[in-house]
Order: structure tokens, then C-alpha cells, then sequence
């Protein structure tokens, strides 16, 4: 295996300074369109705007497209059931942000 | 190169039905997820089981691997003879868990050319997007940096043979990012095909666990023990935060739990996150005549039930 040289490079933060289309967020992804449209329907991403057109995704959509995508692919979950698979993630993450601020006890 | 008997990373053996490797796959990928685990090589177990999958529950390509792979052990210094691949016909970049491209040089050596598809003259496309996460101190999100990080990446060479390159980038990281945040970095992920554009590069930040700090989005929380009579009376105290020390107030009639807030001593930003000590008590063990004394003392002076509250 060889290395290239160095190169230094400069990124944007997503969740501050790019909003994404649904095109950005397929390609980021590797989601197909109508995975993605299906899981605005469903209430699993909340896109800004109106219209498929005029939707921007978050930075946080990327990692909720991600683990549905996985959900859906690799492990044959359906809509309802990413849809549930998700909330309880949020779930788990608000209990531990929970436990972060108390500390340990 | 060393060779990888997907099998063994499944637990079933080589007659396994395709069924018995859905099943095998979903469970260990459940218990390793990322997400889900909450074991430190998660990932990279994660990872393993992604390549392992893409190969034996495509039957072509397992079809192919197992045709190569009868004669070896895991381990083994592993070169495919030439030409194994003759009489396979694979069909096209299903990856499955393709969202991550960068498996291991023995899956590039075997399906690496196959998995991308043949490159047509006059066929043009953009790359694909990668992505990978990265490690900083908290400490770097209050400072910016600069970090070194290695990706190794799946790179055409001049004869269009895919060989795995590892790429050395110097990426800096702004200050006030936050975990689970990405960076994205043009241009940085799967070369075009073709005239196509590059992909990019998405890194997901995630904090090395601190020893006295806790991150909850941009607020951080520091555990401050007290000794009984600083909680009671209070007092000034030196704390420490990630960008130095400053001197907190701890206001008389202070109780355990409660949280003092630094305004904006959190993560900078925009919206700068606060810092919030988190007040314990801790008792000092009386060992000595005089400890015991003073302790004798205090259930004396105090007309205080520790079960007030509790019933019956």
C-alpha cells in the first residue's frame, strides 16, 4: 500500500454552515431518492421548507439518514420500524445526555 | 497481505445456507453497531462484519471466495493467483453496507475492481461520498487545531487496478465544533469516473473521553467535590475548565446535585455553551480522637433527622 504526500485541507462544519438538499443528503448517504423522500413522510428526518425542492437537511439528518439506511438495508427493518428504531436511539442519547449532566452516582 | 476467512468472522461454517449468514450478520451487527455498542473496537468490529457480509451474501461473490479461499486459513500470507477471477461475472457496486468503501486490502485485492464496475470509455459520474470519524480532545474544540489523520482509500492506478492507498490528510479543526458534528471536505472522497467530479469527504467529530469533564452538546459538566463545612458555610475555590482555571463563589447552604453555572465557559461558538460544576459532598472519615470529637460535637448542636422525609 502506498501514501500520498500530506495535504492540508480546510472543512466546513454541516451542521453550522451547509445546509443540504435532498440530492446533498442522497449523495452524502448513498441513499436513494425515495429512501430519503420516504423517511420525510414518515416523520424520520425533519427537513426545513416545503417542498421536496425546497427541503434542507441538517447536519444531524446525515447521521439519521445513515443509521436508517442501515436499518432498512442490512437489517430489513420497515418504515414504521426505522421510524421506531430512531426514537428509541433519541431516546437512549437523551437518557445519557442525562447521565452525563448528573454524573456518576 | 493476510487472508480473511469471512466465515470465522460469522461463526458458521462454509456450507452455511445464505439464511444462516443473514441471520449470523444481523446478529453481530446489532450487538456491534456503533451506535448500539458500547464497546471501544466496535467499529472496527463493525467494519469487519460489513466486508465479510458483502462478499458471502452475494452469491456470486461468494461463489468466487470460496473457490480461492478452500485452501487458506485466517492469517495466512495470502496473494490471489492470477487470473482467479476468470469465469466470474460480477454485477456492479452493490456494496451493501456500502457506506463504507474502505475494506481491507484482501477485499480490494479480490473484489475491489469488480465492486466499482468496469469503467466504460465515455462514462462519467462523481465520486462517491466517504466517511470517516475522528478523535480530538475536547480541549481542541475550545482552541481549533490541527490534526493529522490517515484514510485509506481505494485509488485507481495508471493500469485502472484498484489498489488501496493510504492518505495522510492535515484537516483543522474549527474551533467550537462539537461532537457528533460533521466536517465536510470537498473533493476529498471516491475519485470520479471518468470526466465525473470527486466525492466528498464527511468526518464525524467525536470527543476522547475526559477525565474530568463531560460534554452534553456545547455545556460542559465538571464534577466539584466539597468537604461538608465548604457546602454549609461557602467559600472561593479555584476550578479548573478546559481553557484554564477562574475562581467560582460557592454560595453558603450549598446541597449535593446542585450545578453552579459559568456562563459561556461551555464550547465556544455563535451560541457558546456554559460550564456547569456539579456540587458532591464528601465526608471526611473520622478516624482520629479529635475527628470523632468534632463529629460528636455537630450531632450536639444540630437538631437535624437525616430521616425526616422516610416513613413509618
Amino acid at each position: 500500500m502506498s501514501t500520498t504526500d500530506i495535504q492540508s485541507l480546510h472543512g466546513l462544519i454541516v451542521e453550522e454552515d451547509i445546509p443540504l438538499t435532498l440530492e446533498d443528503l442522497c449523495q452524502a448517504c448513498c441513499a436513494s431518492r425515495e429512501h430519503v423522500v420516504a423517511w420525510v413522510v414518515e416523520g424520520v428526518l425533519e427537513p426545513l421548507g416545503e417542498t421536496p425542492q425546497d427541503w434542507r437537511f441538517t447536519g444531524a439528518s446525515l447521521h439519521r439518514a445513515r443509521l436508517a439506511l442501515w436499518l432498512t438495508r442490512d437489517l430489513e427493518i420497515n418504515l414504521p420500524g426505522v421510524a421506531l428504531a430512531l426514537d428509541l436511539f433519541d431516546e437512549i442519547a437523551a437518557l445519557q445526555a442525562h447521565q452525563q449532566r448528573v454524573g456518576p452516582r | 497481505m493476510k487472508f480473511k476467512d469471512y466465515y470465522e468472522v460469522f461463526g458458521v461454517p462454509r456450507d452455511a445456507t445464505q439464511d444462516d449468514i443473514k441471520r449470523a450478520y444481523r446478529k453481530l451487527a446489532r450487538k456491534y453497531h456503533p451506535d448500539v455498542s458500547k464497546d471501544a473496537d466496535a467499529d472496527v468490529r463493525f467494519k469487519e462484519l460489513g466486508e465479510a457480509y458483502a462478499v458471502l451474501k452475494d452469491p456470486e461473490k461468494r461463489a468466487a471466495y470460496d473457490q480461492v479461499g478452500s485452501q487458506w486459513k485466517a492469517g495466512q500470507d495470502f496473494q490471489p493467483p492470477p487470473g482467479w477471477d476468470a469465469g466470474f461475472e460480477f454485477s456492479g457496486r452493490d456494496f451493501g453496507s456500502g457506506d463504507d468503501p474502505t475494506h481491507s486490502d484482501f477485499f480490494e485485492a479480490l473484489f475491489g475492481r469488480q465492486a466499482r464496475g468496469r469503467q466504460r470509455p465515455g462514462m462519467h459520474a462523481r465520486g462517491q461520498d466517504h466517511h470517516a470519524k475522528v478523535l480530538i480532545d475536547l480541549e481542541d474544540a475550545y482552541r481549533g487545531a490541527q490534526r493529522s489523520i490517515s484514510l485509506r482509500m481505494p485509488v485507481p492506478d495508471e493500469n485502472g487496478r484498484i489498489a488501496l492507498r493510504e492518505r495522510k490528510l492535515d484537516v483543522r479543526i474549527p474551533k467550537g465544533i462539537r461532537a457528533g458534528q460533521h466536517l465536510r471536505l470537498a473533493g476529498q472522497g471516491e475519485p470520479g469516473v471518468g470526466e465525473g467530479p470527486p466525492g466528498d469527504l464527511f468526518l464525524e467529530i467525536e470527543f476522547k473521553p475526559h477525565a474530568q469533564f463531560r460534554v452534553v452538546g456545547p455545556d460542559v459538566y465538571l464534577d466539584l467535590p466539597l468537604a461538608p463545612w465548604e457546602a454549609a458555610l461557602g467559600c472561593s475555590l479555584t476550578v479548573p475548565t478546559p481553557e484554564g482555571s477562574v475562581q467560582l463563589t460557592i454560595p453558603a447552604g450549598s446541597a449535593a446535585g446542585r450545578q453552579l453555572r459559568l456562563k459561556g465557559k461551555g464550547i465556544p461558538g455563535k451560541a457558546p455553551g456554559d460550564l456547569y460544576a456539579v456540587l458532591t459532598i464528601v465526608l471526611p472519615p473520622a478516624v482520629s480522637e479529635n475527628e470523632q470529637a468534632a463529629y460528636r460535637a455537630m450531632a450536639e448542636a444540630f437538631d437535624f433527622n437525616a430521616r425526616a422525609a422516610m416513613k413509618g
